[in-house]
């Protein structure tokens, strides 16, 4: 057999050509203009530097509102600037160009990248690290590192309480991502809130089975929700990344969708990332992340940060188009409960 | 009575099952249509791969592709659709990427012959790349393809809402399941392809241009791909995401192997992978049996892995799969 060397090198130049594609940069100096970036490792100047989950910075998402929450500190003597990863592979990378630079705080945002951020902060213990969304647990964590977490627990249990409510059927549904803590606390939590308010409902639950994909796989999740509104569910809470929005947009697409079929979004305000679910999306169980990425990197500023975790808020997104449709007494009921997870009066076992 | 003798098998195994189903499907009508319907909805892209698989190795081409495939025709299809806002244009963008990424293996292994299986990863490697690269969230498309009733056989107890209410590509597939079996078995393009997928030499010695019919076939079946691609993101959602073609490419060439590169086996394996895959989510979502759910999410793949045990003994795949054709070689 006579190969023929260049048909190899040429399609695996471009696959490593595709690969190779780092990340792109972008920054936002306080005064507006493309001045020279000052030097970081002055003490004059606050920086401010972002790491993104694979996704752009506005992606209206985890990356969006993590971004929002450090352009809230931009003014005199901060400067902010963000990479957006591509590739998973990327994250230590990434996180180089702001260590070399000597930052003074990093925000890495989402889950996974997790192990990069305690693996950076321990060969850098002068820069403070804010993980959004990533747990610290005690044995493998860095001082310098603080987890903005959120209890995932206390929104899945408002999400559950309106949608208790609400039902008609008093059949609920859930289509989750991969089992891990956060979608074990939203299923838990939405389990407990519609009993709550509802104690003859009953929910279907689904973990997508397989470790890689969960989370993208929302064909899947599209096919789990349609068989559970076929054996009468009438809300689908969606919680698990593409998974969970391809639930959410079967929902949308079902006759009925609105009038007598609900859908409620996960994380952050499902409405401005998944226009198809506009039909059925009447709020999302939301995690406060801009608010909490303020606190903790003003904290940073004024040096009262302490490593380990900070729980940030969670609640329920605004009702956009649903807002005339939700009766006045579920709203009110609704407001309460969340109320009442914010102060920590009503706990989610 | 000699096809009866030929295929006690699998005619015998269709009807047990078609009993069961019925008995299902008596027992509680609304369980089992929303079941059985989940079956087929997952079931579908995997027809439509393992049809690609189907036409390439019995031709003589390993397509481990397919996955990738899939999620450029995804990609393609429904960013197209977005841009345009028309679902229609976006099917046939996903259909034609899928010929370009089928022709991009048919160039490179019979053309150039690089080996088939570097071809199939270099395939999956820059989908993956490609699509994650140049993916822009917050694109919609103005709504995914409808589902309609097919006049008639829609009103047949269990199958008509199974097979027949639902989308176009669905149907589609299961067209192309029985015409590509026509096709294979009945005519003289489907002899000579598999002449040329068992015995290359020979066939070419026979005056088949061996090197033009593997290039047409392994082009063409990108069509499919390309296809199973925009179900996913038009009809089985309205959306793309990263990587949402999750694995099915791969699980597609089990189908294939299982199915014993036939198109109807191909396609009761996957409605086979498709209805564990439903009773999987039905006993976690149903709470009647108390074990842990990981456990449950094992069953498909214990029963995928004993059925395959039982069933690959008797299956041998096409003779010159995977080896380039050089003529008077």
């Amino acid at each position: 057999m006579k190969a023929k060397p260049f048909l190899v090198a040429a399609p695996a130049a471009l696959a490593l050509v595709l690969a190779g594609c780092g990340g792109s940069t972008g920054d936002n100096s306080s005064d507006g203009s493309s001045a020279a970036p000052k030097d970081c490792s002055s003490t004059e100047v606050f920086c401010i530097g972002l790491v993104t989950d694979t996704g752009s910075v506005d992606d209206k998402n985890f990356n969006q509102a993590a971004w929002e929450g450090v352009k809230a500190l931009e003014g005199d003597g901060v400067q902010t600037k963000y990479i957006e990863t591509k590739d998973a592979k990327d994250y230590a990378n990434n996180l180089k160009q702001f260590t070399d630079q000597k930052y003074d705080a990093i925000v890495t945002v989402g889950f996974l990248m997790a192990e990069a951020t305690v693996t950076a902060a321990k060969s850098n213990p002068n820069i403070k690290f804010i993980g959004v969304d990533q747990f610290q647990d005690d044995k493998a964590t860095a001082p310098n590192v603080t987890g903005l977490i959120f209890p995932e627990a206390n929104a899945g249990y408002a999400a559950g309480y309106m949608a208790g409510l609400m039902t008609k059927t008093n059949k609920l549904g859930i289509v989750l991502g991969a089992e891990i803590p956060p979608t074990q606390a939203y299923a838990k939590g939405y389990e407990q809130g519609s009993k709550a308010s509802n104690p003859k409902s009953s929910v279907a639950k689904v973990y997508h089975p397989a470790g890689d994909n969960a989370f993208s796989d929302s064909p899947w999740g599209a096919g789990e929700a349609k068989k559970m509104l076929a054996q009468g569910a009438d809300f689908i809470f969606g919680a698990g990344g593409g998974t969970g929005n391809g639930a959410l947009g079967e929902a949308a697409k079902t006759s009925g969708a609105g009038s007598s079929i609900f859908c409620i979004g996960v994380d952050v305000d499902q409405w401005d990332t998944v226009p198809e679910a506009h039909p059925c999306l009447v709020t999302s169980a939301e995690k406060k992340l801009t608010k909490g990425t303020t606190d903790l990197l003003t904290q940073a500023k004024d040096g009262s940060i302490k490593g380990g975790n900070f729980v940030g808020d969670t609640g329920l997104a605004p009702f956009h188009d649903f807002d005339s449709k939700i009766p006045a007494d579920v709203k009110t009921k609704v407001a309460d409960i969340v109320k009442q997870l914010e102060d920590g009066t009503l706990k989610v076992a | 009575m000699t096809w009866l003798q030929r295929n006690k098998i699998p005619a015998g195994t269709a009807l047990v099952v078609l009993v069961a189903a019925y008995a299902f499907y008596f027992a509680n009508p609304n369980i089992a249509v929303s079941m059985f319907s989940n079956a087929w909805f997952l079931a579908v892209p995997l027809v439509l791969g393992a049809m690609v698989g189907v036409i390439g190795e019995r031709s003589g081409v390993v397509n481990i592709g397919i996955e990738g495939q899939m999620l450029v025709g995804a990609f393609a299809g429904f960013f197209a659709a977005a841009a345009t806002q028309s679902v229609f244009i976006g099917v046939i963008a996903g259909a034609l990427s899928g010929i370009a990424m089928g022709a991009f293996l048919a160039f490179t292994t019979v053309k150039g012959q690089l080996d088939q299986i570097i071809a199939g990863v270099v395939i999956n490697i820059v989908a993956t790349g490609i699509t994650s690269f140049y993916y822009e969230s917050g694109k919609t498309i103005p709504r995914g393809l409808p589902n309609f009733d097919v006049p008639l056989l829609s009103k047949i107890p269990l199958i008509g809402p199974v097979f027949f209410s639902d989308g176009p590509i669905a149907l589609f597939a299961l067209v192309i399941v029985i015409v590509l079996h026509f096709l294979l078995f009945k005519t003289r393009w489907g002899l000579r392809t598999r002449a040329v997928g068992e015995y290359p030499s020979a066939a070419d010695t026979a005056g088949i241009n061996v090197i033009a019919l593997r290039l047409f076939n392994v082009t063409m079946a990108g069509t499919l791909a390309g296809i199973a691609g925009a179900y996913l993101s038009m009809e089985a959602t309205s959306t793309f995401e990263r990587g949402m073609s999750s694995g099915r490419g791969f699980l597609a060439l089990a189908i294939l192997i299982f199915g014993a590169w036939r198109p109807l086996r191909a396609l009761a394996a996957a409605l086979f992978f498709g209805f564990m895959s439903a009773s999987a989510s039905q006993l976690q979502a149903s709470n009647v049996v108390n074990i842990p759910q990981q456990f449950i999410n094992l069953l498909p793949y214990v029963l995928t892995l004993v059925v395959l045990a039982a069933a690959a003994g008797r299956v041998r795949a096409p003779g010159a799969v995977g080896q380039p054709f050089v003529k008077g070689d």
